[in-house]
């Protein structure tokens, strides 16, 4: 049986006998499509470095909330943008 | 997908082909704990008097003390070694050198640190593990009603002198000593004193102070900065200096009073700017206060109102609050817990009566981060959430970060939501939560088996805090939490028959070795009528 399995072993010799093995030569002229971005959004600033937050989880939590509260309250209209409407790389402390 | 057998064999074999899922290597190497438990015990060993403290968290030594407080033992723990000739052993008893408590443990020194009139606080010890340092506390008697001399605080007991010993524990070397005269430390279990990597901080409570010293390689404690009456290091420089000018201005008006010893006094009868002032840090706090409830209301009147109904209304409360408790969250952050002179030491079922505060202090920018309620719904979420931050453990040490609490593990989640459930009082119930907050330093054992996700256990009768617990004459059943959900191992401490009379009142704590199925089990009962005598049974538990 020439099948991409060759002739291993299994339980029941009947296993795999319905299999149909693609046609090599066709499967290596089709590539799949792949993706390419339109925007240029995705691309990282070329100075870009990724470093661990020093802060542990705990203490950015109490200062997010320190500083919402901080921050006197604006006007509704003002909170219709989001802060971090585009991501920025952050420089860490 | 396919059943993976508990057997222990298999699970070896396991090991050799499977790799655990990202970040659970611990998690799946603690499974052999289901298999490996210290399940035979040997009942009332004889062994010598001393009260035994703990296993340091890398199960390297065993830190007990004499029972005259004057003298610390440290053991070495080791594993039986004898051997039998015979087929059948497994069905054997054992000899009966094995059962000797220094078949197991190994005595290493025995150094006094306490000198006459001092004891050893036998409940306090910090274990510095990545240079196997241990920090004791010995202290002369307290002095209850000692007068507020020198800024000390009204209400807070004196004692004469508190030593704390730094020791290299391989030889029990003393490399450094650090001493606190006329002052009180909260020592028992380790509630005044807090250890992160090699920062240490000590609470004064009768002078409001929170020294942070800094632990070296080298074995010295080097003090770093006191927070208190001065935040910054150079704040007293400053005030000193403009004090001076102003002191010698008065000293000039005073020329009839004779005598240098006398300027002294002048600056405690006369008002000059040193005692007019508030503390350092309590300014923080306050300023704080006032900059958040500023900020809540934009309109100027409803500004004004508020302040003068939250603010200016408890005004001298706040300025009557004292530190009580400080833990670090981490290298530059403090928690610290402030509370009344009266209420401080809070037992969770008066927490009501005294309110208390937290709050989070940079030691850096010297801020208050943030500051709460001891009852307040945000404190209590970040505590449910990230409750294992609050346990802040050095990054160096690995195996403490994997300690259960309701913030990594579902059931002890579970546990807490169902007692949540059951409060009568929501409120009542996160103040009492909150109460344990901050946390005293290694006060939980890293041992494996009191890993919720492995076994279920009841918290009355065991948990891995270091803490008394009522005893009963029955053994401590461990179930495990995966298939088959069965009955694994059981520790009973006290005699093997039970003890003789019921009534009496036993209490009972428990060392695990942190690595070795091994642990000790100490049931002291307490007998009331004369003679007044407390009798100690210890029983070793391991995996024979």
């Amino acid at each position: 049986m020439d099948s991409v399995l060759g002739n291993w072993p299994s339980y029941d010799p009947h296993n795999f006998s319905q299999l149909r093995t693609s046609d090599p030569s066709r499967s290596s002229k089709m590539a799949p499509a792949t993706y390419h971005s339109i925007h240029n959004r995705d691309v990282p600033p070329a100075d870009q470095v990724i470093n661990t937050e020093h802060k542990n989880i705990l203490l950015r939590e109490i200062y997010r909330r320190a500083e919402e509260k901080l921050t006197p309250k604006r006007a509704a209209s003002d909170n219709l943008i989001p802060e971090h409407g585009s991501k920025q790389p952050r420089v860490s402390t | 997908m396919f059943f993976k057998s508990s057997n222990i064999t298999a699970r070896i074999f396991d090991r050799q082909i499977c790799t655990p899922a990202p970040g659970t290597s611990v998690h799946y190497a603690r499974k052999f704990y289901e298999n490996l438990v210290p399940s035979y015990t040997v009942y009332e060993v004889e062994c010598p008097d001393h009260s035994f403290r703990k296993f340091t968290d890398d199960g390297q030594y065993l830190i007990s003390f004499s029972r005259n407080q004057q003298e610390l033992i440290v053991y070495r723990p080791r594993w039986l070694s004898f051997s039998c000739k015979d087929e059948d052993c497994d069905n054997h008893d054992l000899p009966l050198k094995a059962k000797r408590f220094e078949s197991f443990f190994t005595q290493l020194y025995c150094v006094p640190l306490a000198s006459c009139n001092e004891l050893i606080c036998k409940d306090f010890f910090l274990y510095m593990e990545s240079n196997k340092f241990g920090l004791f506390a010995t202290s002369t008697a307290q002095v209850h009603d000692a007068p507020a001399v020198g800024g000390a605080v009204q209400g807070v007991p004196s004692i004469e002198k508190i030593t704390f010993h730094l020791l290299r524990l391989e030889d029990g070397f003393v490399l450094d000593e650090k001493v606190f005269c006329n002052d009180y430390v909260n020592l028992a279990h380790n509630l005044g004193v807090f250890l992160y990597d090699d920062l240490l901080t000590i609470v004064s409570l009768r002078y409001q102070i929170i020294h942070i010293l800094q632990i070296r390689d080298s074995g010295n404690l080097v003090h770093v900065r006191a927070i208190g009456e001065f935040c910054r290091e150079d704040d007293e420089l400053f005030l000193n200096s403009n004090a001076q000018g102003m002191a010698l201005s008065d000293k000039n008006k005073q020329q009839q009073l004779l005598g240098n010893h006398i300027y002294n006094n002048i600056h405690q009868a006369q008002p000059n700017p040193g005692n007019s002032f508030l503390s350092g840090i309590k300014q923080r706090l306050l300023s704080f206060m006032f900059r958040g409830l500023w900020n809540e209301e934009t309109d100027d009147t409803l500004r004004v109102q508020k302040i003068r109904q939250k603010f200016y209304f408890h005004f001298q409360d706040y300025c009557d609050l004292i530190i009580w408790k400080v833990q670090f969250l981490d290298r530059h952050h403090l928690l610290i817990k402030f509370g009344s002179v009266d209420g401080g030491r809070q037992v969770s079922r008066h927490a009501d009566t005294h309110p208390a505060f937290v709050a989070v202090y940079n030691m850096d920018t010297t801020e208050i981060v943030s500051f709460y309620q001891n009852s307040a719904d945000e404190l209590y979420m970040l505590f449910e959430q990230f409750c294992d931050h609050f346990y802040a453990t050095s990054r160096n040490s690995m195996h403490m970060n994997f300690i259960s609490s309701h913030s990594n593990n579902i059931h002890a989640l579970e546990q807490l939501r169902s007692i949540k459930d059951k409060a009568s009082s929501s409120s009542q119930f996160m103040k009492k939560m909150l109460s344990s907050l901050p946390f005293s330093c290694q006060s939980l054992s890293p041992s494996p088996y009191f890993d919720q996700s492995l076994f279920r256990f009841d918290d009355k009768l065991i948990s891995a805090t270091d803490r008394h617990k009522q005893s009963t004459d029955h053994p401590i059943k461990f179930i495990l939490r995966r298939h088959p959900y069965s009955l694994r191992f059981k520790i009973k401490p006290g005699p093997e028959a039970g003890s003789m009379d019921g009534r009496a009142k036993k209490i009972s704590w428990f060392l695990f070795h942190p690595v070795l199925p091994l642990a000790l089990s100490v049931q002291q009962t307490l007998i009331m009528q004369p003679p007044l005598v407390n009798i100690s049974v210890v029983n070793i538990h391991f995996r024979r």
